[in-house]
């Protein structure tokens, strides 16, 4: 095996080059579709960043992002664990179930969403306070169950990535299920989690369609970041949806960042 | 000498610790075919074979990690998968030692003291006491990913070992030592076997030191066992060719062999 092989290897192949051609395409089309929306949004960045309702909107986003990512893992963890570590009956029915919800659309997530809280049911646990339609507990809600799967999937990753006989030495040591899942797994599992709730946390910011039909976009009340882009632009104000649109990308891009920052830590360790 | 007359003497009143009775288990692309063997208490027994043999399958079966398709593992007398594994006194040694990589040796050795809530002292005590006889206190703060081969070896050894399993199970426990501290462990060995009297059960590919350091040696070839036998008289058998050959039962290599066990035995005295 030369060094110079695979480097010949990729530049003769078809495969090389229709990839190159690709990336070629879509860095044209990202960059120059971001940068439409930097050039122009960054004239008006400064009035965006001061105004009230846009201050509100990332205030908004970022809490409920923050709470439903966290309430996420905490839910996805142990079903995670549980899925990879544990061997119980209707694994396999749980595993595709959880699949399923995963390619479901948003949207429809949403109305599925909205109808429940609309039934009885949802009469139900309005009288005992939990007022979820149109209200903020509400975006939580919808952020919640679209990346519930995601989560678990995610979470479930990072669980396998790790030496599976782990389990078996720590309980040949006599260590309990408890003891190996905080004293082993979390630690060394802890690297993909953090990635895990970076990832959620972004979706969580981005995410609309579930939103839209459970909440609805309400002026300083339930308007998160894109739901004050789509406000901005149905009014018919470009320069602020651009501006907005620029925070957005700087939360995504910090937040790739961050996850390149902990991969690299992570392979620097191994 | 003096040794082995005492274990044969002894083993006819001893329980059995390991029994398998014609098992089957079948692991990716290993399989283990029909095995039927009996290992008694306190006994050091070795199995032999090439790589990809199936040795560590067996190991794992035995410890009950694995499940086997038909026969039975017996555990001093239980069925292996109807004890739980903390209850099952076994020490396990991986070839690539499976630390725990986010604790330190000191901590990976005092992981099972620790999860057996044993009074801090205690633990404290016996962890040093491994430290020492491993000679790895210099390296009791790192983690595994700083630490060489040879030294993580010794650290899961000792992780095994401070439990005082009743039968400890090694996967190649030796192979990442080189031949000066392979001598020295040996010795550390038959120390701990008999202040602990536990049963010892090691797989390896390397001849010279299933005959320096068991009591019995069997030979899995391609997931069958092809023979037991004591380890001072393997080297006299008559064997079918593949097992001959496996043996290195050639008379040159027998010749050589028969040296090495004299110079090892007398460096032994």
């Amino acid at each position: 095996m030369h060094r110079e092989r695979p480097e010949k290897r990729l530049r003769k192949g078809h495969f090389s080059r229709f990839s190159c051609a690709v990336t070629i395409f879509v860095l044209i089309y990202i960059v120059s579709a971001i940068g439409a929306i930097v050039y122009g949004g960054a004239v008006h960045f400064g009035d965006a960043i001061a105004d009230k309702e846009v201050l509100f909107a990332l205030r908004l986003s970022s809490t409920t992002a923050f709470i439903s990512t966290s309430l996420c893992l905490f839910l996805a963890v142990p079903v995670a664990y549980a899925l990879t570590y544990v061997d119980f009956r209707g694994k396999k029915f749980i595993e595709i179930m959880l699949e399923l919800t995963l390619s479901l659309p948003y949207i429809l997530i949403g109305i599925a969403l909205l109808i429940l809280f609309s039934s009885p049911v949802g009469r139900l646990l309005e009288s005992m306070g939990v007022k979820v339609v149109f209200t903020s507990v509400g975006i939580v809600f919808a952020q919640l169950t679209v990346n519930l799967p995601f989560a678990i999937r995610l979470a479930r990753t990072g669980f396998a990535s790790l030496d599976q006989r782990w389990q078996f030495i720590a309980y040949a040591l006599g260590a309990s299920e408890m003891r190996y899942f905080f004293r082993i797994v979390l630690p060394n599992a802890r690297r993909s989690l953090t990635t895990a709730f970076i990832t959620v946390f972004s979706r969580a910011m981005g995410e609309f369609g579930a939103t839209l039909m459970l909440v609805g976009i309400t002026r300083l009340k339930t308007e998160t970041l894109p739901g004050a882009i789509y406000l901005a632009v149905s009014t018919g104000n470009t320069n602020m949806a651009m501006s907005i649109a620029i925070i957005m990308l700087l939360v995504s891009a910090l937040s790739l960042f961050i996850s390149n920052l902990i991969g690299k830590e992570k392979k620097e360790g191994e | 000498m003096n040794q082995e007359g005492r274990t044969a003497s002894t083993l006819e009143t001893r329980e059995s610790a390991v029994s398998l009775c014609d098992v089957c288990v079948k692991r990716g692309q290993f399989i283990l075919d029909h095995i039927s063997l009996n290992i008694m208490d306190g006994e050091r027994f070795c199995v032999l074979g090439k790589t990809g043999a199936g040795k560590t399958v067996l190991l794992e079966t035995i410890a009950g990690r694995l499940r086997e398709e038909t026969g039975e593992v017996l555990l001093f007398g239980h069925h292996v998968r109807s004890i739980k594994p903390q209850e099952r006194g076994i020490g396990f040694v991986y070839q690539d030692y499976a630390l725990f990589p986010n604790l330190t040796v000191k901590e990976n050795i005092a992981f099972g003291p620790v999860s057996l809530k044993r009074p801090p002292d205690e633990i404290e005590r016996d962890v040093r006491h491994m430290l020492d006889i491993f000679n790895i206190g210099r390296i009791q703060d790192q983690y595994p990913h700083q630490i060489s081969g040879g030294e993580a070896q010794r650290t899961a050894l000792a992780r095994a070992i401070i439990q005082k399993p009743r039968l400890l199970l090694l996967d190649e426990p030796f192979s990442a030592l080189d031949r000066a501290t392979r001598e020295d462990m040996y010795r550390h060995f038959d120390r701990i076997w008999r202040t602990i009297g536990c049963t010892i059960l090691f797989v390896t590919h390397d001849f010279h030191e299933a005959i320096r350091f068991a009591d019995r040696v069997a030979v899995l070839l391609d997931g069958k066992l092809r023979l037991v036998a004591s380890a001072s008289t393997l080297l006299q058998g008559q064997y079918e060719d593949d097992v001959s050959s496996f043996l290195g039962l050639k008379v040159a290599d027998r010749f050589c062999d028969i040296c090495d066990k004299g110079e090892i035995n007398s460096e032994q005295i």
